[in-house]
């Protein structure tokens, strides 16, 4: 589950869920409302690898890897299959297609950036610049 | 919170005794009003986390147009001394060389007549706007990088009338990562999306004859004024970096309040490689708004003519989104601008030489559908903010608060009464910058005018807009 927090100049995104895995593919689901895509296309793959220093990074490396498969190729995800968390790094199989959309954000920020579990939930917060 | 206390009637000031982490003041240009409608968000705490960086001097300084941002706000200035003060990414954002650049028509707004709307119209089909690559110039990406606008530029006037003309040097296009190159590679010529445009303008009303003349302004003038950046390519190359830069603090030594502050010595290897990057999407974003003012002669040649567009001048191209190397008091220090514009004033050797005697001309978009201005830059802001004025109205309200005040095509029809053309690719993006999202630019500019950072020369009202 995810919601829009309000931010003066850019955009704060929300998101609980019952698992870490959880938290990445309710980003996706995220960033896909944000540039309004509307095909359901899933034609095509995209391998994805990433590390980083922690959960909370990874979150960014995620939101930043979707943004630069939109902006340098055009290719929006539907969705992730075999997504896989390891302590410091994270790979799944991006399934999508090519696509035009809405005007896209720049980049995931380090600001106010919050990955922790609070009792049953895990927790991130994640400020995207426009 | 500490209470800014008033230092003067345009300076407001929270000492660093405010904070244990801070080094030096955080100092605000404002009024009673505007610092009101700072003090709704969180710019200040932003300001003064900025005030605790390695090697700042003076003071974390912020324009009557600060709003927050992440990390450094919007509309702020760090200065740090150099060689081994710090080099912050994010203390220039994500759109490295965002700016503005003014063009000249040498056509009055009543000769203009009809003509107004197929023009606005032929820039938005020659200027591609939103996301992606598509309509980008097809470039040697390399040569851009080390060159900047001359490589694009048809005429050497052009270049001339650029800030640093359109070239930093130390570029590196090596310190420029592949994926930065990939989005960047196709979208020289395009104008993004968010807040960027291109507008076209009727100058309104001339404040300094003097200046309007070696600018080129006249009352009546059509005008068109450009705002982007280094697209795909700078954000990355940011994004590069703060990555970088988080992954060291320990190495040298720093805690920082926030992490999108992330830095490192200026003169150390993380350093020297991001400003050799920044430097080269800095060039890589004058050369883009050099193929925009490109492509908006084309479309004056093909709706007025070639003669109005070989007429057509640039008069000028400032940067807001950057870091220079600059020397202030017997110092060298590194001038972080987010949101902020260079505004050096006459006799500077940095500025073309037609302008010398009157300033570095400095321009202040307003919000969409409200009036710009032209400054020239004046002493006080060589004695009082490092060169510095500031950049445009700054936000008040957050997108989300915009969209559900007004939605993009009601605004689309008031805009159209007023007079004002628009064509947007996304109605959702025109919502969100809706005029009444952002502060008054009569009152930002006025403050920075009664604070000698610059002076009025030409305020300019839209009459066409193309909106990114």
């Amino acid at each position: 589950m995810y919601e829009w927090r309000s931010h003066t100049a850019e955009i704060e995104l929300a998101i609980e869920a019952e698992t870490e895995e959880q938290v990445f593919v309710d980003a996706l689901a995220a960033f896909r409302e944000l540039v309004a895509l509307e095909s359901d296309a899933a034609s095509e793959t995209r391998a994805v690898a990433l590390e980083a220093s922690d959960r909370a990074s990874l979150l960014v490396e995620w939101l930043q890897e979707l943004i630069f498969l939109a902006d340098s190729e055009s290719f929006v995800a539907q969705r992730a299959d075999d997504l896989r968390l390891e302590d410091a790094s994270l790979s799944a199989t991006l399934v999508g297609a090519r696509a035009s959309f809405e005007p896209l954000v720049k980049a995931a920020t380090y600001h106010g950036l919050r990955f922790a579990r609070e009792g049953d939930i895990w927790q991130a917060r994640v400020v995207l610049d426009v | 919170m500490f209470e800014p206390r008033r230092i003067d009637e345009t300076l407001y000031e929270i000492p660093a005794e405010a904070r244990k982490d801070m080094r030096v003041p955080a100092r605000v240009f404002a009024d009673e009003e505007i610092l009101a409608a700072i003090r709704v968000d969180r710019s200040l705490e932003q300001l003064q986390n900025v005030a605790t960086l390695p090697g700042i001097v003076d003071a974390a300084i912020a324009m009557p147009d600060i709003h927050q941002g992440y990390g450094f706000p919007v509309g702020g200035l760090a200065a740090t001394e150099l060689p081994d003060g710090v080099v912050s990414p994010g203390g220039v954002g994500y759109d490295i060389n965002c700016g503005v650049r003014l063009l000249a028509l040498p056509v009055d707004n009543e000769e203009l007549g009809t003509r107004r709307e197929p023009f606005v119209h032929e820039i938005s089909r020659a200027v591609p706007a939103g996301a992606g690559r598509e309509g980008g110039k097809r470039i040697d990406v390399q040569r851009i990088l080390r060159e900047g606008s001359s490589v694009v530029a048809e005429r050497p006037d052009d270049v001339e009338r650029t800030e640093s003309e359109g070239r930093l040097d130390g570029a590196d296009p090596g310190a420029v990562s592949e994926r930065a190159k990939q989005r960047g590679g196709g979208q020289l010529g395009t104008m993004g999306s968010g807040n960027h445009f291109v507008e076209v303008q009727r100058v309104e009303r001339i404040f300094d004859p003097t200046a309007a003349e070696a600018y080129g302004l006249s009352e009546g003038q059509v005008t068109v004024l450009i705002h982007s950046g280094s697209r795909g390519l700078g954000h990355q190359v940011c994004s590069d970096y703060v990555k970088q830069m988080d992954a060291v603090l320990g190495r040298y030594g720093i805690s920082l309040p926030d992490r999108q502050l992330s830095c490192a010595p200026a003169s150390s290897a993380e350093g020297r490689a991001y400003l050799a990057a920044m430097a080269a999407a800095a060039n890589f974003a004058w050369a883009n708004r050099q193929e925009i003012a490109n492509r908006v002669r084309a479309s004056v040649a093909r709706v007025l003519g070639a003669d109005t567009a070989e007429g057509t001048r640039q008069v000028y191209d400032v940067a807001h989104n950057v870091a220079k190397s600059e020397r202030y008091g017997g110092r060298d220090v590194l001038v972080h601008r987010k949101g902020a514009t260079r505004a050096f004033p006459a006799g500077s050797e940095e500025i073309p030489a037609d302008y010398r005697a009157v300033g570095q001309p400095v321009f202040i978009p307003g919000s969409m559908g409200t009036a710009s201005y032209v400054l020239a830059g004046e002493p006080g802001s060589m004695e009082r903010s490092f060169g510095t004025t500031c950049h445009g109205a700054g936000r008040r309200l957050s997108r989300t608060a915009a969209k559900k005040e007004i939605q993009g095509a009601e605004l689309r029809r008031q805009l159209a009464r007023q007079g004002v053309v628009v064509r947007s690719a996304s109605n959702k993006g025109l919502a969100e910058e809706a005029p009444f999202a952002y502060k008054d630019v009569d009152a930002v500019v006025d403050v920075v005018a009664r604070a000698g950072l610059a002076r009025r020369v030409a305020r300019l009202v839209p009459i066409g807009v193309v909106k990114g």
